[in-house]
């Protein structure tokens, strides 16, 4: 028996990082926004982070205020 | 500014930037004229917080640092467009910011610690788990094990039977 092929890889449901740690989006917290960007500096989907549609919404706004005060970058260099 | 509220005190956060062409002196003053204009009227600070010299993550008028500070504060509803308007013409500030923020009444509180304490429980309850078929994990190669020895052994009863089939 070769078992090296394993096609029924079961899906881990994602969960929401700002339900799951009782958090809430904020600008100043850079530390945390970071996850939700990619390498060119964009948003990040929510089907690929698992946020919960009324977080990402908050998030996204929180990342535009973190960018407007430079403390994110619009896009990379 | 809502329209259902239009007087009375409000909770506020502002972040601003003070331009780099400045010393950290010198943005300390500017940061204590932004403290004046808040404080002019019936504004109240209620948390300072200096955050220093920062890189900006991009060049904002050639400049690549920044001395950030950041204050929370009680205002008047009215008087917010005023302060907004000056902060707006102060050439010495490259950014700022202003957001409401919801003070948190002690039921939210509460409900924020019993929620804590729900995500401590569950966390300690996975790590329980976790612990748990680690241990099982080990223990499961052991049970592994003595199967071999048995059936070791039992060959070893099958030869005596046989040898024994002789004797019969």
């Amino acid at each position: 028996m070769n078992n090296h092929h394993n096609n029924n890889v079961v899906k881990k449901a994602k969960e929401c990082y700002f339900c799951i740690n009782n958090l809430e989006p904020d600008y100043k917290d850079t530390k945390s926004l970071r996850r939700f960007i990619n390498f060119y500096q964009k948003i990040i989907g929510a089907g690929r982070t698992g946020t919960c549609v009324w977080h990402q919404r908050k998030l996204t706004l929180a990342i535009k205020r973190s960018r407007k005060m430079a403390l994110l970058a619009f896009t990379h260099k | 500014m809502s329209k259902t509220k239009p007087s009375g005190l409000a909770h506020y956060e502002i972040l601003f930037v003070v331009s780099n062409r400045f010393t950290e002196d010198e943005a300390k003053t500017s940061i204590a004229k932004v403290e004046k204009l808040i404080t002019e009227g019936e504004g109240k600070i209620t948390l300072n917080e200096y955050w220093g010299k920062k890189r900006l993550a991009y060049p904002i008028k050639h400049e690549a640092y920044g001395y950030y500070q950041l204050f929370e504060f009680d205002l008047e509803r009215k008087d917010l467009a005023r302060l907004d308007e000056k902060l707006r013409l102060d050439h010495e500030i490259l950014r700022f910011i202003i957001v409401t923020k919801k003070l948190k009444s002690d039921e939210q509180l509460a409900k924020e610690q019993k929620i804590k304490e729900k995500i401590g429980k569950k966390q300690a309850e996975q790590e329980k788990k976790s612990q748990e078929e680690k241990t099982k994990k080990e223990a499961k190669p052991k049970k592994d094990a003595k199967p071999k020895a048995d059936i070791e052994s039992l060959d070893e009863k099958l030869e005596g039977i046989l040898n024994a089939d002789d004797l019969l």
